[in-house]
């Protein structure tokens, strides 16, 4: 019983609750048959999510006001261009990762930029970063879709022991954070800073540094995504990025990262994507119309996120 | 010079400047276009055949400027703002395709209070001073299940692939859709997802219902979605039912694909981006003092089996397939509305 309530007490759970629940909901109208592709799909998809979801973690954890926008701008931008170098060579893969890797890095640097420099809020600076970035990538090739080199699409689309390669990418790069964010200084820094910045810089923490770091790790990873993503859907589109905005908020908070930051929760994002994914596969399965889905899917967040929030509360 | 060779010459002058004399109305008018969005390729198709015919028609001197302007946000309010700026700035024609159909009416009031001619189309808005060039999107619908009835006389599962819910495009091609299912009963539709006309997002959702789904003999879309439910299919390891295109390059190459390999057949039906230029032409002809009925109905792009190749050649990689539409194209949209 008490072990029970040690479980319950994590506020991750209840997102892979929720996403257990609504997975049951949508097989039980297929009478078993389509479990299997089911899972497959949610795997695929929630990889995206979580890819992104881990690097907004990071930004949110730097405690009110921190948000990047630029996200969608960034994933357009890193697609287009890297999918331009690459240009259907097989041989150019890694020299598109890195373009897209390059990208995110200055993207990233002009987030903090504007937002240290100028001093403008970081949703207004992140913001007006993502205008300059999604003109920048129609400005690049004019919204045409080249097709990914036959490897790497291949690579994005296939699966290892059933489980698809995307999942499995997203994976390691959540152990990388989990080990970034729970063993090492810099981990406990943005905790520190989210939690109260004036108290860490007291306390010698540089969290100009840190917050520098944290905003280029969050465009990175959307560039990699980005990169992933159009080599998996088979081409970069000019508003390939726009549906990863509040996706990639709405995991981190369902997943159980507290809003006002200091506190962030790498299992939780996996739970959060995969019930983002599934509630959409539920209500289209059940039939419902666009109007009552988007409400449904309204009410069903808020009421995980009460479900999961219930500790903060007390605090 | 001989009185021969001055009859020459004239002649010869009269019919270099005889063909222009008869537009010469608007040489000394300016046109702009006011555009809501240009965050996609059918946008960005759209805004390059407006150049191209534009710029054509200045050099000649048929009209003395056609400036395409954007609004950052696809926001009604923003691109309002935009119009009342065009006002100030004396243009003699509006060119619009609205973020709204409603939301505009002030400004574009206003526009024609000033004696400024309003086009709109694809976006159209419902002002009466306004010209509107709108698309049977109901019968784009419609054409799809007829193709279908056609080509499969005993009927099937639908998969219906919906755009951006809330916006009239969607309702309306929904419409027909749902109409021609209802003048064909045999046809059923088993699923509806939204692909927000995006390729990744069609995919998701596609890759999301299929496992519920049972077999689907064909996908109703609304464009630039195909590609995307095809890849659905391919990944859930499922055959390939008769999905209807969008006359995206990607979509019509993997058509190809499909057709070479197991001889494949569908159709793919669009609005050609070029549209713009079409409503560009009846703006002039409004500003030459031609006769206009303010409802005009612009062609549908089909493209079948035994045209997909020549229509693949002339459609840019990674681009839409497009037409850009002349004078005279503009005169028989004109005329067929009488």
């Amino acid at each position: 019983m008490n072990r029970l309530h040690l479980v319950f007490a994590r506020p991750w759970i209840w997102s892979f609750i929720a996403a257990v629940i609504v997975w049951f909901a949508t097989v039980l109208v297929t009478g078993g048959a389509g479990a299997l592709g089911l899972s497959h799909a949610a795997l695929t998809f929630a990889a995206f999510s979580v890819i992104v979801g881990l690097g907004q973690m990071f930004v949110i954890t730097l405690g009110p006001g921190n948000i990047d926008l630029s996200v969608p701008a960034t994933m357009t931008l890193a697609g287009t261009v890297a999918l331009k170098l690459m240009d259907v060579q097989d041989g150019m893969i890694i020299a598109g990762l890195v373009i897209a890797i390059l990208l995110g890095i200055a993207i990233g640097i002009g987030n903090y930029a504007l937002i240290k420099l100028l001093r403008i809020p970081p949703i207004i600076a992140t913001l007006s970063m993502s205008f300059i970035v999604q003109s920048t990538a129609i400005w690049a090739n004019r919204g045409l879709r080249i097709k990914p080199p036959d490897m790497l699409a291949s690579f994005t689309t296939s699966s290892f022991l059933g489980i698809p390669n995307i999942a499995i990418v997203a994976v390691l790069l959540s152990l990388a954070a989990w080990v970034l964010l729970e063993r090492t200084i810099y981990g406990r820094w943005i905790s520190a800073i989210g939690q109260s910045i004036f108290a860490a810089r007291m306390t010698g923490i540089p969290v100009d540094g840190t917050r520098l770091v944290t905003y280029t790790l969050c465009a990175v990873l959307a560039a990699v995504c980005g990169y992933l993503l159009a080599s998996f859907s088979g081409g970069a589109a000019l508003n390939m990025g726009a549906e990863y905005l509040l996706m990639s908020i709405a995991v981190v908070v369902i997943g159980g990262t507290a809003v006002a930051g200091g506190d962030s929760n790498i299992p939780g994002i996996w739970g959060a994507s995969l019930f983002m994914f599934l509630v959409v596969s539920m209500l289209n399965t059940y039939g419902f119309g666009a109007g009552v889905r988007l409400i449904l899917t309204g009410l069903i967040i808020l009421a995980v996120i009460l479900a999961a929030g219930g500790r903060k509360v007390v605090r | 010079m001989t009185i021969g060779k001055m009859l020459l010459a004239s002649a010869a002058i009269a019919c270099v400047f005889g063909p222009a004399a008869a537009l010469a109305d608007t040489s000394g008018k300016k046109i702009a276009l006011s555009n809501n969005y240009a965050g996609n390729s059918w946008r960005q198709a759209m805004l390059t055949s407006w150049d191209k015919i534009t710029k054509e028609a200045v050099a000649k001197g048929v009209v003395a400027a056609a400036d395409p302007f954007t609004t950052a946000e696809n926001q009604a309010t923003e691109q309002a703002a935009q119009i009342q700026n065009m006002i100030v700035q004396g243009y003699d024609a509006i060119v619009v395709n609205a973020a709204s159909p409603t939301a505009l009416n002030g400004a574009i009031k206003e526009a024609c209070d000033a004696g400024i001619t309003v086009v709109s189309f694809d976006g159209i808005v419902t002002e009466p001073c306004a010209w509107r060039i709108a698309v049977d999107f109901k019968g784009m619908g419609e054409s799809q299940i007829e193709y279908l009835a056609k080509k499969m006389p005993q009927g099937g599962n639908l998969l219906e692939i919906r755009g951006l819910a809330g916006v009239s495009v969607d309702d309306n091609i929904h419409a027909g859709i749902v109409a021609g299912v209802e003048k064909n009963p045999q046809f059923k539709i088993v699923g509806s997802v939204n692909g927000d006309w995006a390729q990744d997002v069609a995919q998701r959702a596609v890759a999301g219902i299929l496992p519920s789904l049972p077999d689907v003999a064909a996908v109703v879309t609304q464009g630039g979605d195909g590609y995307g439910a095809a890849q659905a299919f391919a990944a859930a390891k499922r055959p390939t039912p008769t999905i209807i295109m969008g006359n995206r390059e990607d979509e019509l190459v993997w058509w190809k694909q499909q057709k070479d390999a197991s001889n494949y057949e569908t159709m793919s039906v669009s609005i050609a981006p070029g549209v713009s230029t079409l409503a560009f032409w009846v703006a002039q002809q409004i500003l030459d003092g031609k006769e206009v009925k303010k409802d005009l109905t612009v062609p549908f792009l089909r493209i079948d089996q035994d045209n997909l190749e020549a229509n693949l050649k002339t459609t840019q990689k990674g681009g839409v397939a497009n037409v850009e539409y002349s004078l005279e194209d503009a005169q028989k949209v004109i005329a067929s509305a009488d």
